[in-house]
């Protein structure tokens, strides 16, 4: 990680300081465009409607810190934070429960119909959805799970499965067996064994899939807007139209919610970043 | 995490057991299905139940509270492909995802090859790169969306203040624009992820390739071509085929901006899906789109299966 590929030591030529000046001119041009959404929409979030409908001002004459809070009595904001934690903290255990062991399966055993278990997998990838919605929709009244986070939980679960196998696989075959083996010999029996021995080493590999899928689900918004109508239930992405009415967008408060809801997914992702890459190219070169 | 151990351990377990036991060796044949089994449960009933769903709906009369009503062929699908807005979606769908696609690999990939520089504050900027892949397509597409408002958006405001432009612009005064728009905010968060793919590829290239090539003389472009190219090409595949199929199904931001409208002149087959079905009710045909979409995927699928699995060829 801290060794780039092509940091060959050269003496300082004028060449090489001009490369340098417009490498961070790049750079900083490529941090200001990402980053200038979301000034925007902090801006926008402390600014009162007069003033953002004049389309006068950049940043804020006076700061208006009380739309942060009045979006907790505006709309049932807590309700919708609950919701998200509760959706993305369900799928998250689901799909561990279910991934974990076969992930484990299919890195450790041999067995027949493996690649055929790997190929549904994939290709259960493209079946986003929200090309599926129809049939979801069908499957969970049928369960009695529209309206309801119940519903939610499964759907994200289901669709991270194939994340989930990916990611563990991967990191399950880069650890070696041997240890597992000898507890084997110790009398340990393969549940033992993989919960003492292999899932303590694979705990970064873990942790990583595991806020990919929390981040996942909790951005979750195309079944959340389909599944759910009563208010109380909706997730954040969600809950917060509420301020995007179809005559009049309140986008102070729009906005105001929306860092509510990328905040803590951000700060999740910059976590992980690191781990994510390499194990989605080493699961999937593997494949 | 990403060391070369192919399924050499695996094998070595799959051979340990020599017992002859009957009841044992039976269960360690049954073994595997009974660790993969919750997998399959979940993804059966809520993955594998809606597809054939959706295939069965295509091909049924069906009624506007989903009841179907009887077997009717292909009519779904020679009603869909005669209304005239269809031509259209599927226009905007090719033009959606290889603009979104194409684009974002390449200044992902450009942004990558910066970022892999040694530099003061390489954290910091690689931190902020990751910003627009964590945040919700929603909000990224309201924020977009306010951003280029002609009344009031903020780069109207913010461009008159720093004097480029006199008078506001309207960024969006065709449907075309609008379009336009939505494809720059799908590459906008799409770079992200291509850029992380491609870094750790580039991070796992030995710098001594590099030291030889310029021991004898070869120049960056060289360099790019005949040594990171061919060496990142496998994450440069992965993340190119997962990038098509979430573009292609990609909802929520041309959804949040433009819902379409007006006229069906910015939809793409996925919010076209959806009005179908939860605007006109007509699920019949709105299965056979699916599947209509299914197919285009399923041939950019296979092309990668093949692909993998020759790779994996290749490995052994």
């Amino acid at each position: 990680m801290s060794q780039p590929a092509n940091a060959v030591k050269k003496p300082v030529s004028i060449k090489k300081t001009i490369l340098r000046v417009l490498l961070y001119f790049v750079v900083l041009d490529v941090c200001v465009i990402t980053l200038y959404p979301y000034f925007a929409m902090l801006c926008t979030a402390l600014k009162n409607r007069v003033e953002i409908f004049s389309g006068d001002t950049v940043l804020p004459v006076v700061p208006l810190w009380s739309n942060f809070i009045d979006i907790w009595s505006r709309a049932p904001m807590a309700k919708y934070m609950l919701n998200s934690v509760l959706i993305a903290g369900g799928s998250t255990i689901i799909a561990m429960l279910c991934g974990i062991p076969a992930a484990y399966a299919l890195a450790r055993m041999k067995f027949k119909g493996q690649t055929a278990f790997l190929g549904f997998v994939i290709v259960s990838q493209m079946f986003a959805p929200v090309v599926l919605l129809i049939g979801i929709y069908q499957v969970m009244q049928r369960l009695g799970l529209t309206d309801n986070i119940l519903g939610l939980i499964f759907i994200n679960a289901a669709f991270n499965q194939a994340f989930t196998i990916w990611l563990l696989r991967g990191t399950f075959m880069g650890i070696s067996a041997e240890m597992e083996q000898a507890a084997t010999i110790d009398g340990c029996t393969r549940v033992q064994s993989m919960m003492k021995v292999l899932l303590p080493v694979a705990a970064p590999g873990i942790v990583t899939t595991l806020i990919f899928i929390f981040i996942n689900a909790w951005n979750e918004y195309t079944v959340a807007l389909c599944l759910i109508s009563t208010d109380t239930y909706k997730p954040l992405t969600v809950g917060i139209n509420t301020f995007n009415g179809y005559n009049m967008i309140e986008w102070q408060y729009l906005f105001a919610a929306s860092i509510f809801a990328i905040v803590p997914v951000v700060i999740l992702f910059m976590c992980i970043e690191k781990n994510l890459v390499s194990g989605l190219a080493s699961g999937g070169v593997k494949g | 995490m990403s060391t070369k151990t192919p399924a050499a351990p695996a094998a070595e377990l799959a051979k340990k057991p020599p017992r002859p036991s009957g009841s044992k060796k039976l269960f360690r044949k049954v073994e595997p299905y009974i660790w993969i089994a919750p997998s399959i449960i979940l993804m059966a009933i809520f993955i594998v139940t809606p597809i054939v769903k959706v295939f069965q709906l295509s091909l049924s009369d069906v009624s506007r509270a989903g009841k179907i009503k009887g077997f009717n062929g292909l009519e779904n699908f020679t009603k869909v492909l005669k209304s005239p807005a269809f031509s259209l979606v599927l226009k905007n769908t090719i033009v959606w995802t290889i603009a979104v696609v194409v684009l974002s690999t390449i200044l992902g990939f450009m942004l990558a090859l910066v970022l892999n520089n040694k530099f003061r504050g390489r954290k910091v900027a690689r931190a902020i790169v990751v910003f627009p892949w964590a945040t919700t397509l929603v909000i990224q597409a309201s924020a977009w969306n306010f951003i280029i408002n002609k009344d009031y958006g903020t780069l109207n405001t913010l461009l008159m203040k720093l004097g480029f432009i006199s008078a506001p612009v309207n960024w969006t005064p065709t449907p075309g624009a609008y379009f336009t728009w939505e494809i720059a905010c799908g590459i906008f968060v799409t770079i992200p992820f291509v850029t992380f793919c491609v870094l750790s590829g580039l991070q796992s290239i030995d710098a001594s390739y590099y030291e030889a090539a310029t021991v004898d003389g070869a120049g960056y472009f060289q360099k790019l071509f005949s040594i990171t190219l061919p060496l990142v090409k496998s994450s440069l595949t992965v993340a190119t085929v997962l990038n098509i199929i979430y573009v292609f199904n990609s909802f929520p931001i041309i959804w949040t901006m433009t819902k379409g409208d007006p006229a069906n002149y910015t939809d793409t087959l996925v919010t076209y899906l959806y009005k179908l079905a939860f605007y006109n009710g007509k699920q019949g045909e709105t299965s056979a789109v699916s599947v209509i979409g299914f197919v285009i995927l399923l041939i950019c699928a296979s092309v990668y299966m093949i692909y993998t699995l020759r790779k994996g060829d290749d490995d052994l």
